[in-house]
């Protein structure tokens, strides 16, 4: 497979259209009592998405999923500014690293003084395939009204050793195995145009 | 030649020896039960026999249907016959249960050099399967594992093992966690695939289990070693008397 940029995809008013991420800087703003959802296969260099919740009831979700190989270096901020009350705000990104590849992530949630009552989480997780690839993923929660719900949470690691073992102990080898299971990890995540990239990348590499 | 053999077999975790010379022959068609106190090292047993990466084998041999099978994979294990029914099955969330279940039949299949099953022939073999042990439609469909009882994780393995046909079946505590008629369902799943080709070794801790599955040997195992074989009336006098003698 060849790999020649991100993917990218947006949902508006329930209406799934792709999104250019070829610049790696994007910014959006949602107004109010609207709901964004922002899709992204990360497969290379930086990717720096920041939104802005600038109406009461304005929502959004960042979903990206990152699978890195070889020796690439990536970069990915998700930046949201909840600068309305009664907004609300989520991050999900999982990754998958190969080899000697390194991932850098910040996720930045900032809710100012007077943007009470809003929600804002972040979760992170990453399966390493092997021993020299690494991830740093840092949360960066900026908060200063008193009223609201926020988290945050961030899991790096190998394949369940015995989650490989069942399968495998019912004939499946290791490879297939390991392709199931990750599979499993970003099973309902992304729309379908993407996970049939995920598909071939997965098959091609782990 | 024997079905399994295991010869002076000395295993662990590490520099941490579980397994302390064990000895153990079991013929075609045959049941073995190993009963044993906490610790003894039984789960382990199953465990290397299966080929858990955690385990090293230190010294020894297994043999199984004359192959060498600590040079096998866990995969190349399973699709040459061995079969083990977890004492705790592990939970795959996001792994469909039917789809795991037809991508470990047709492994197997293409391991054996039979023709793959297509979804009409897969789904007809695995509803049959699945009335006579109890499996719900609605349980093929969550995750394996996932969500299950403690019961029903035992059907499930047991349900596994009717449907991949393996040769040789190691049971680890397969009555932990059943009442009495989940036991009885499981035991006559399993009963009803005791045939001349196939095996059992049946780990476990109480004699119950063995009014169920009749076996044709028990062995005591304790600290790492096989101290004591008989028939099903050595069972009974562990029932009355406990470990003590054998510690």
């Amino acid at each position: 497979m060849k790999i020649t940029g991100n993917i990218g995809f947006i949902r508006k008013n329930n209406v799934l259209s792709p999104l250019d991420l070829t610049g790696g800087e994007l910014s959006f703003s949602v107004d109010q009592d609207e709901t964004i959802q922002i899709y992204c296969l990360h497969l290379i260099g930086s990717l720096n998405i920041k939104v802005q919740l600038q109406k009461e009831g304005a929502r959004c979700s960042l979903n990206c999923v990152y699978l890195s190989h070889q020796k690439t270096r990536k970069n990915l901020s998700f930046e949201v500014i909840h600068d309305e009350k009664q907004t609300s705000s989520e991050q999900i990104v999982r990754g998958i690293l190969l080899d000697q590849s390194s991932m850098n992530f910040v996720g930045t949630i900032r809710i100012p003084s007077n943007s009470q009552k809003c929600v804002g989480t972040q979760n992170h997780r990453a399966v390493l395939l092997s021993d020299e690839a690494s991830v740093s993923a840092i949360p960066e929660l900026e908060i200063y009204a008193d009223d609201v719900q926020c988290s945050h949470g961030s899991a790096v690691g190998p394949l369940d050793e015995n989650a490989l073992f069942y399968l495998q102990s019912r004939g499946i080898d290791k490879k297939h195995a390991t392709q199931i299971l990750l599979k499993a990890f970003l099973t309902d995540l992304m729309p379908n145009e993407i996970q049939t990239v995920i598909d071939e990348w997965m098959a091609e590499y782990v | 030649m024997a079905f399994l053999e295991i010869k002076n077999l000395h295993a662990g975790i590490g520099e941490k020896e579980i397994i302390k010379g064990l000895n153990l022959t079991i013929e075609k068609g045959e049941v073995h039960a190993i009963m044993g106190p906490n610790g003894s090292g039984k789960s382990t047993l199953s465990n290397i026999i299966a080929g858990h990466p955690a385990y090293t084998v230190y010294e020894g041999s297994i043999l199984f249907k004359g192959k060498d099978l600590l040079s096998l994979s866990p995969d190349e294990r399973a699709n040459s016959g061995v079969f083990l029914a977890f004492q705790y099955p592990t939970e795959l969330p996001g792994v469909g249960t039917a789809l795991f279940l037809k991508t470990a039949l047709n492994t197997k299949r293409k391991f054996l050099g039979e023709k793959e099953l297509d979804a009409v022939q897969f789904m007809k073999r695995l509803k049959t399967r699945a009335t006579a042990l109890g499996i719900t439609d609605e349980m093929l469909k969550r995750s394996v594992n996932v969500g299950f009882s403690g019961g029903e994780k035992k059907k499930i393995e047991t349900f596994q093992m009717a449907f991949l046909e393996p040769d040789f079946c190691i049971l680890d505590e397969m009555d932990s966690g059943l009442d009495i008629d989940a036991l009885k369902v499981v035991s006559d799943g399993i009963n009803v695939m005791r045939e001349p080709h196939r095996s059992f070794l049946m780990i476990t801790h109480y004699q119950r289990l063995l009014n169920y599955i009749r076996p044709d040997v028990v062995h005591i195992m304790v600290d790492g070693r096989i101290v004591r074989s008989g028939d099903m009336s050595l069972a009974l006098y562990l029932e009355e008397k406990g470990y003590e003698d054998y510690r």
